[in-house]
């Protein structure tokens, strides 16, 4: 760890950031009983923003010592002045940062290799043993972690550790037909290796669970396309409030015209339904990503997006919030030292209702449940598609048969309108990365939700 | 030190700790970087970047650790981990160093950034928008300029080395009417020569233009099967999915592509004909250098029958069959004979998909998404964009399909394909 190493700067010349960085990865794999994948992978370095007539000069460096950031606050604030030679001055002055001071909670990676080596040995193991018909089996380990000390010419301080750990299985048979299909399941979450996985064992109930989906899957059928009633799982309720509503709730793309721009105060979803981008905690509980301190210096407060249905603001970077008289909410974050903060999400979620699963299951005469999903995207219309991964039919009332592979589409606000029954239970999800210019791993999550979706099928 | 002696020091360091055979790549480069986003050209970035990585074998067994430093107790350190980790892998005999000892240095592209010239194009691209569609609304866009030099050495006496230089163009934007909004649309483009307008590149002119037509699109109703044509960069997405589905290391590997038995067999309508060509002189980015092979060109697809897959040196020895000099990606797909207009000319009822936005195809190639900046053609016309619209088909049986090849093509730097015409995709709207 590397606290306190940006101490020696005590001023700037102008309004400045100065962000040191480290980002560990390992990656371990298993293919079918043979290592595929064996590494461990570190990038560190160190980057300077400078801010000059509303524009911004950046600069970094794989080095990290004293010479190093200087240097990168000179190229930094050349940087900024070509802007500010060739380009007219923009927008008014930004506030200065509420001073903060802010040392989050190291934690040591006590695992070794070897022993991840021979975790993941012994699932790969259990499955090559219990279940041998399975024509393809992935187990494998990543882990990640962003380690940022930043310093700014206006006092803050911020030291962060956020590490991610998860297990993958993928998990492949073949049909009667002879076509492959395949089960993705991944575990663990915010943490070091050590803090969520200490006994292969104890994930067998789920891989067994697994298996048990995959076999129905391979027995399935194909969904009916058409707009269905569904409901979708905490997997999806998270997708749709991250995919769906929150890129067009980033004040960056509300600027360039995404379709929320012109809702803000007007309703747009059932009023059941209220979505918040959380900094770092939810009743008590530290959430994925917890954000305190941003790495541009602001303090990190929750971002309501949707209250009771009626969209109430977006998520802002200094620059946007300036500009929309709004109050910063701590969204701008760089995944590397090489990267300039982007306004982006942290853990997005609809809020929980009172309903149970069994009774919005009882609620649908001919529908779907789906459980999994696989990828998900969405555009500045709100329009989204999630790749659904396994799911049943509801028939009078109860779940039917498993279904293949098929996808979900429909627009955010219209979708969220025919929301009327949500679930009371409340699970978060850590294993998913943002793309947008640079990746960034989120937290997402939330309750069963019913509603109504565009099924695409045979 | 210079690049070529730090990885021969990395090498040196591997063997020391205790590997039979080693591999080690060692980068260096600088980026210079444009950004627009919130409405402004708001940042300039320059980016120093160094990476080494580490391939270390004892008996066949493999461990990999990479870094971002040239710090000679760095390289020791990463050295220690990457032997350390193949010491506890497990033995695989596939597992091996490339065997064409080859020492070859290559050399493209501008290594130098002309900083005022990439403004000067930049500012341009945004008046010209301005001027001309000023209904496009730009989210986010950068021009860059790389520079890098690559050394790969082995201890088995590979040393290849290279360097290059060049641009790259990406703009993502939406066209807006009043409360309404397009899709969003981009393109994006590698180019050597800072000297064409940027709306000139991958066919980004077409891209905008028919974006503008993307505000107020129709949600279809029903069903149907019909003829779709889909854009290059969109054909281009699809035969990605292809080459990962049933082409590569994996599906081949653990034997769920349904491609495994058709080398020589047709798998493709007889008019296509799909190769990957990394050393073209028709691409700004192509590479010369590919998995510590020299890279070479390759087809894939020749008159519909399947000529390779494209198996990594370890895929190759794992699965029995040939690898493939290539490494994939560097798409050309040959031109036919019609031109785009005569292709929409002769559909009854389609789409013209510009994106598909769908999730992972299945192992089978079963696929669904959304068509995404798309138009409804009927009667040989183009009558309105669509939205809420999905497709679905299978990617093999998409190929056997085709029905017609546009005579045009888009070059973005990386690939060069046409529009394809495809029959019987299963086309639902709400």
């Amino acid at each position: 760890m590397f606290e306190g190493t940006l101490n020696s700067f005590s001023s700037f010349a102008a309004d400045t950031e100065l962000r040191r960085q480290c980002n560990r990865t390992r990656r371990i794999g298993y293919l079918n009983g043979d290592v595929v994948a064996n590494a461990l992978s570190e990038s560190s370095g160190i980057n300077a923003r400078v801010f000059r007539g509303g524009r911004c000069g950046f600069s970094s460096s794989p080095e990290t010592d004293l010479a190093a950031a200087e240097r990168v606050l000179k190229a930094a604030s050349d940087n900024a002045r070509f802007l500010a030679d060739h380009l007219p001055e923009i927008g008014k002055p930004l506030p200065p940062r509420t001073v903060t001071s802010f040392t989050g909670k190291w934690e040591e990676d006590t695992t070794s290799q070897r022993e991840i080596l021979e975790f993941l040995g012994q699932i790969d193991g259990y499955l090559a043993s219990r279940y041998p018909n399975l024509v393809s089996r992935y187990v494998g380990c990543s882990c990640l972690s962003l380690e940022k000390e930043l310093k700014t010419n206006d006092g803050v301080y911020a030291y962060s550790f956020l590490p991610r750990s998860n297990v993958a299985l993928s998990l492949t048979a073949m049909t009667e037909e002879g076509t492959p299909v395949e089960r993705v399941q991944i575990f663990g979450g915010s943490g070091v290796f050590a803090r969520n996985f200490s006994d292969p064992a104890l994930l067998y109930p789920e891989i067994d669970r697994l298996v048990e989906e995959l076999m129905q899957k391979r027995e399935g059928v194909f969904a009916d396309a058409g707009r269905k009633t569904c409901i979708i799982a905490p997997e999806l309720s998270g997708m749709l409030a991250h995919e769906a509503v929150g890129h067009t709730a980033e004040a960056d793309f509300v600027i360039s015209g995404s379709v929320a721009g012109p809702y803000r105060g007007k309703e747009v979803a059932s009023p059941l339904v209220t979505l918040t981008d959380f900094a770092n905690t939810f009743r008590g509980q530290t959430l994925p990503t917890p954000i305190y301190v941003d790495d541009e210096g602001t303090l990190a407060r929750d971002a309501v997006l949707i209250d009771g249905g009626i969209l109430t603001g977006w998520m802002h970077n200094r620059s946007s919030a300036n500009r929309y008289g709004d109050t910063p909410t701590g969204n701008a974050l760089a995944f590397g030292f090489a990267d300039e903060p982007l306004i982006r999400m942290r853990n997005t979620a609809i809020l929980p209702g009172t309903d149970t699963l069994s009774d919005m299951v009882s609620s649908i005469d001919d529908g779907y449940y789906f459980t999994a999903t696989g990828n998900g995207q969405a555009d500045a219309t709100g329009e989204f598609m999630f790749g659904i991964t396994m799911g049943y039919e509801i028939k009078k009332g109860k779940l039917g048969r498993a279904l293949r592979d098929t996808t979900v589409s429909g627009v955010a606000f219209d979708v969220l309108k025919t929301v009327d029954m949500i679930s009371d239970q409340m699970v978060w999800l850590n294993s998913g990365m943002c793309g947008k210019k640079q990746p960034f791993p989120v937290g997402m999550g939330g309750p069963h939700v019913k509603c109504k979706m565009n099924v695409g099928g045979k | 030190m210079n690049l070529e002696q730090i990885a021969r020091k990395g090498l040196e360091y591997l063997t020391a700790e205790g590997a039979t055979d080693g591999e080690c790549l060692v980068y260096r480069g600088t980026k210079i970087e444009f950004n627009y986003s919130s409405g402004t050209l708001d940042l300039l970035r320059t980016v120093d970047s160094v990476a080494v990585a580490f391939k270390a074998l004892v008996g066949t067994k493999k461990g990999t650790a990479s870094l971002n430093s040239l710090e000679d107790a760095d390289l020791r350190r990463a050295a220690k981990d990457a032997v350390s980790s193949a010491k506890i892998s497990k033995e695989d005999p596939a597992e091996g160093l490339p065997e064409e000892i080859v020492q070859k240095s290559f050399s493209a592209g501008p290594l130098t950034p002309d900083k005022e010239e990439m403004l000067r194009l930049f500012n341009g691209f945004f008046a010209e928008l301005q001027e001309k569609y000023p209904q496009i609304s730009v989210d986010s866009a950068t021009i860059a300029h790389s520079v890098g030099e690559r050394v790969f050495c082995t201890t088995n006496g590979i040393r290849l080395t290279q360097r290059y230089g060049g641009y790259s163009f990406s703009p993502m934007f939406m066209a807006r009417e009043g409360e309404s909004t397009s899709s969003f649309n981009y393109f994006s483009a590698l180019f050597l020569n800072p000297d064409r307008p940027l709306l000139d590149l991958a066919g980004g002119r077409q891209v905008v233009e028919d974006t503008l037509l993307q505000i107020n699109p129709v949600s279809m109703e029903g069903k149907f099967e019909g003829e779709v044509i889909f854009t290059p960069a969109c054909f281009g997405d699809l035969l990605g999915s292809v080459e990962g589905n049933f082409l590569s290391d994996g599906a081949l590997i653990d034997g769920t592509s349904i491609w495994k038995d058709k080398i020589g067999k047709p798998v493709a309508a007889p008019c296509f004909q799909w190769s990957c060509r990394p050393r073209s002189e028709e691409l700004a980015g192509g590479c010369f250098v590919t998995g510590g092979y020299e890279a070479k060109d390759s087809d894939l697809i020749k008159n519909g029958i399947l000529q390779d897959f494209v198996l990594s040196r370890y895929g190759a020895k794992k699965t029995g069959l040939s690898r493939n000099p290539s490494g994939g990606g560097f798409y050309f797909v040959d031109a036919g004979d019609k031109s785009l207009n005569d292709m929409i000319s002769t559909v009854r009822h389609g789409l013209l998909v510009g994106r598909f936005s769908g999730g992972s195809p299945a192992g089978d190639g079963t696929f669904s998404g959304i068509a995404k900046n798309s138009f409804e053609i009927r009667d040989g016309k183009i009558t309105n964009a669509v939205s809420e619209t999905m497709i679905s088909g299978n990617l093999a049986q998409m190929l056997l399909d085709i029905t017609e090849i546009s005579a045009e093509r888009i070059n973005d730097g990386t690939c060069v394909l046409p529009w394809v015409k495809v029959k019987n995709l299963t086309v639902s709207g709400q």
